[in-house]
């Protein structure tokens, strides 16, 4: 066999691609799977709801670009769409800001209470939000936050910060200590070593918390659903259900909210994949 | 240029019911090259982290130059410490690291700039300066990490194991090139090893710790030559002294040792010292190159004819270890004799102990009697 190869070299790539074909057909049935819907979505939002009735899986002819920009303006998508990068965003550096901080301080320091206050922090991650929302919508009320985009940023540092702690600590942890002896000797403080060594080495997990935070909030319904009344304070996530009428769904422009919603996710996916990547694969700096 | 003092410097550990550093009294000299030598595990770390100040001192004080520490903080004590993991910082280049601690001070930026280049250039970095450090090998990592230290010219270095993750050959030249490097810049230093050779040829003077506490402070020769207790005794030298029991016989006006058979004059020690154990069991040490094949060979003074066997041969090249068994001993000896040897395995052989060379040694608490002055 291996003569066989030597002098057809053809031959041998043949048989490589053979023993390749089980797991490519894997990949491509994944890749239909996953892959498939999104495709099906991003058709659809180019074709009007009468199109779509009449063939559910035909190609957009002529494709109404038009669709976005009515969505965009007449559905008021423009307004949600800057309510929710406003909400996420803020949550999104807030929960980097405090998480970081707070990783790095039970990752570093050996204090009284350590143990106590991490399982603390920790045991928020099994509180399910469902339970949550009532008290929470009377504390809102209280500190007049309810119904403000402020009082929703508050509520989702709070329910995400417990995990966004437990995956940056875990990381932080594993940094070696004489890095930061090195930086003391170097005659740096605890709050600069932070900004300095923990930050910039602890960039693959905080990319992490950042695209995982980020996706989580900006999908969010239940929080802003209960806690935003004005439609001109909702999010994106709340924009959706301008089409869902009592008796008919608007699935062509359902479609292509959907589309305006996931483009940012795409973006940032797409910034951040490579160190995150590069993050879960090498673990700590050796 | 300082002076470092210690005294009683003790810590224990929370959670640890001993100590690791037990009323550890030490002054370093301006200038001197101080090495920290000691088993695994003796409180080496511990004692330099505190006098870093990376660790609270649980009792007794660091001074520096006169002035206690104790409550300085690790980046106001003017110290540079180079660490056994070179501790580079992963994202910065060579010349960022070389750079971090100087830029904190404030320096000018022209003075740092001029500051970073003599350090790379003294320590021949300069190719690698803008390289990050998982692009060096080990031997640069550890050159960038020394520079770090020099660039800031501390008052103190201290080194914490900085040659241990080197390959033997790169170590024998990176421990000149320290020698050098600290020889040139004269500053304080406290090297930290548990390498016996890194220990000898490069401290002015070696302090050696055992369980936290320390047991003898020396040149290192003298500290070869007079061990203060058979833990020094076989912690240094390599093959470790050998140690045998022995009993003390008084003959009018002299001693001897009855030893695995022999019978070795025991002179140059102070006779009210040996009284207390005549007729009484002693621990007998004698290096394994003060054992010779044969009594007439040059450097052997007062040879003493034993019998033994020739448990096994180690040609090494330049020398061959034999271990032996002698009559009575519990542990073999190992004796040091020439490129070739006349003895092989098994063999029934005479060796000639260096009687003038012996050590003696409480057998109870293990310390060494002095010999006499002169
Ligand atoms: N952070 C710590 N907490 C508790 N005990 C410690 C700590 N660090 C060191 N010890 C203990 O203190 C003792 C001395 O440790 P140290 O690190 O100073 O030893 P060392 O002489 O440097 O050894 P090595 O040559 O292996 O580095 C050891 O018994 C160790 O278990
Ligand atoms: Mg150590």
């Amino acid at each position: 066999m291996a003569a066989l190869a030597e002098r057809h070299p053809g031959l041998a790539a043949w048989f490589g691609y053979i023993r390749r074909i089980p797991w490519l057909a894997f990949l491509l049935l994944y890749t239909i799977v996953t892959g498939g819907p999104f495709v099906w979505v991003a058709l659809m939002s180019l074709r009007t709801t009468n199109e779509i009735l009449d063939a559910p899986y035909a190609l957009p002819s002529p494709a109404h670009w038009g669709k976005f920009a009515e969505a965009w303006t007449a559905s008021k998508y423009g307004v949600y769409f800057w309510n929710s990068l406003i909400v996420v965003g803020c949550a999104v550096v807030l929960l980097t800001l405090i998480g970081a901080m707070a990783a790095h301080a039970l990752a570093r320091f050996q204090f009284r209470g350590r143990k106590a206050l991490r399982l603390a922090i920790l045991s928020g991650m099994m509180v399910p939000p469902q339970l949550l929302i009532l008290s929470l919508f009377q504390i809102l009320l209280q500190f007049g936050l309810y119904n403000t985009l402020a009082g929703l940023v508050l509520a989702y540092v709070a329910t995400q910060l417990a995990m966004t702690i437990y995956i940056l600590e875990g990381f932080f942890a594993q940094l070696p200590q004489d890095l930061f002896d090195a930086a003391r000797m170097d005659g740096y403080s605890d709050f600069e070593i932070f900004w300095k060594i923990t930050l910039p080495i602890g960039m693959p997990a905080i990319a992490t918390t950042v695209v995982l935070n980020f996706i989580i909030l900006w999908n969010e319904f239940l929080f802003a659903i209960v806690l935003l009344t004005d439609d001109d304070k909702r999010t994106l996530p709340l924009g959706i259900m301008h089409f869902m009428g009592a008796h008919q769904l608007d699935i062509g422009m359902i479609a292509t909210g959907l589309m305006i919603s996931i483009a940012p996710i795409i973006v940032l996916y797409a910034c951040f994949s490579e160190i995150m990547i590069k993050g879960m694969t090498a673990g700590a700096v050796r | 240029m300082a002076v470092v003092k210690l005294e009683a410097l003790s810590k224990r550990y929370g959670g640890n019911a001993e100590a690791s550093v037990r009323s550890m009294t030490l002054t370093i000299a301006d200038g001197e090259f101080m090495v920290l030598l000691g088993p695994s595990g003796c409180g080496k770390s511990t004692a330099l982290r505190m006098i870093a100040g990376l660790e609270p001192i649980s009792s007794g004080t660091v001074a520096i130059d006169g002035r206690v520490v104790n409550a300085v903080p690790a980046k106001d004590r003017d110290i540079a410490m180079v660490f056994q993991s070179y501790a580079l910082y992963p994202h910065m280049t060579v010349r960022q690291n070389l750079a971090f601690g100087l830029k904190r001070r404030r320096m000018p930026a022209a003075e740092i700039e001029k500051r970073v280049a003599s350090a790379a250039d003294r320590l021949g970095l300069g190719p690698y300066l803008d390289r990050k450090p998982h692009a060096l090998s080990g031997g640069q990592r550890q050159r960038v990490a020394l520079g770090r230290a020099i660039v800031r010219s501390p008052k103190v270095f201290l080194f914490d194991e900085p040659l241990s993750n080197l390959d033997a050959a790169l170590r024998v030249t990176t421990r000149n090139e320290l020698i050098k490097q600290q020889h040139d810049l004269g500053t304080t230093t406290i090297y930290v090893t548990h390498d016996q050779v890194e220990a000898m040829t490069m401290g002015d003077r070696i302090c050696i710790m055992n369980r936290g506490e320390v047991v003898q402070i020396g040149r290192p020769l003298d500290v070869y030559r007079a061990p203060a207790d058979t833990f020094v005794a076989r912690f240094l030298g390599s093959p470790p002294m050998n140690l045998m029991s022995g009993v003390l016989r008084r003959n009018g006006a002299d001693h001897a040792v009855e030893v695995a058979g022999a019978v070795l004059p025991v002179t140059g020690f102070e006779a009210g010292l040996l009284a207390p154990f005549a007729d009484r069991p002693i621990t007998v040490g004698i290096r394994p190159e003060d054992i010779y094949e044969s009594g007439a060979q040059p450097g052997c003074s007062a040879p003493a004819a034993v019998s033994a066997r020739v448990a096994a041969v180690e040609p090494l090249g330049a020398e061959t270890l034999l271990v032996l068994s002698l009559a009575g001993q519990a542990e073999e000896c190992v004796a040091r004799v020439g490129r070739v040897s006349a003895h092989s395995h098994g063999d029934a052989a005479t060796l000639y102990l260096d009687a003038a060379t012996l050590h003696l040694f409480d057998p109870q608490t293990g310390r060494a009697l002095p010999r006499a002055a002169g």
